[in-house]
């Protein structure tokens, strides 16, 4: 499991950490620009998924997120434990589940977008 | 030798005994705690977004369980976890990169580490005000009324 060396993964984690704080500042942004409880009305909130420059904002905040939040947890898990195995399982199961939330996230994006359902 | 050495590994105890370095160990678990809390909301956020596509009444029964007394405390919650993380987060892109560590000198009585400064507790307390602040204006727009 030596793909990528740790100073490469940890520059990786600092580049999605700072362009995370960018896409949620202007998500977050998003509810603010009208009372925030008419903000979750269910009509508002599939109006925001059917404005593109939005979806792709979703779908970065989605990747950028998930590959900092299971790399955090990574680099916290093998703080506490080494050995051959549990690097190796540890890395296996956080690349396995990040790759699992993008999927069900993209599938929300996708189907909200009304590719899906409509 | 090695064998006892793993054995006498602290775990998450280690972590949590902020004897031993200050303020510098409190700023450590309180970024890894942070971490996993913010994680933990990112996954139940995808979770609780998800019911957008089995229509109109499915998000209205999510948001009867999470628009709540509860639910808006821990949306509070996890606004001071996003503020800290961050701004403690940046302080130690910094630190990684060599900034604000003081140069480097003899080690003398009392052994002092340099790189334990002012520089490095002012970032620690400024992500902590901060955080109070961001969580006192999330109150007053998610316990405004509005």
């Amino acid at each position: 499991m030596t793909m990528l060396r740790e100073s490469q993964i940890m520059k990786i984690h600092y580049i999605t950490g700072i362009a995370a704080l960018f896409v949620v500042a202007i998500h977050i942004m998003m509810r603010l620009i009208m009372p925030y409880n008419m903000s979750l009305e269910y009509e508002n909130v599939i109006a925001n998924y059917h404005n593109l420059p939005y979806v792709v904002l979703l779908e970065s905040i989605l990747v950028l997120i998930a590959i900092h939040g299971f790399n955090g947890l990574r680099v916290i898990l093998l703080e506490l434990r080494q050995s051959k195995a549990w690097e190796d399982g540890v890395t296996i199961l956080t690349i396995a589940a990040m790759m699992a939330v993008v999927a069900y996230g993209t599938r929300t994006i996708i189907f909200a977008n009304g590719l899906g359902f409509e | 030798m090695a064998k006892m050495d793993r054995n006498n590994r602290e775990g998450i105890k280690g972590w949590l005994n902020p004897g031993r370095y200050g303020w510098e160990r409190v700023s450590y678990w309180l970024q890894r705690l942070t971490g996993v809390g913010l994680l933990a909301y990112f996954v139940g956020h995808i979770y609780e977004t998800s019911s957008l596509t089995q229509g109109p009444d499915a998000w209205a029964a999510m948001l009867e369980l999470t628009q709540t007394s509860m639910g808006h405390l821990i949306l509070l919650l996890v606004i001071g976890m996003s503020m800290y993380h961050s701004v403690n987060g940046i302080r130690l892109i910094f630190t990684h990169g060599g900034k604000g560590l003081g140069r480097p000198g003899r080690p003398d009585y009392p052994y002092d580490a340099v790189s334990l400064n002012y520089r490095q507790k002012s970032g620690i307390w400024i992500a902590l005000i901060l955080a109070a602040a961001s969580m006192l204006y999330g109150a007053s727009v998610l316990l405004g009324g509005e």
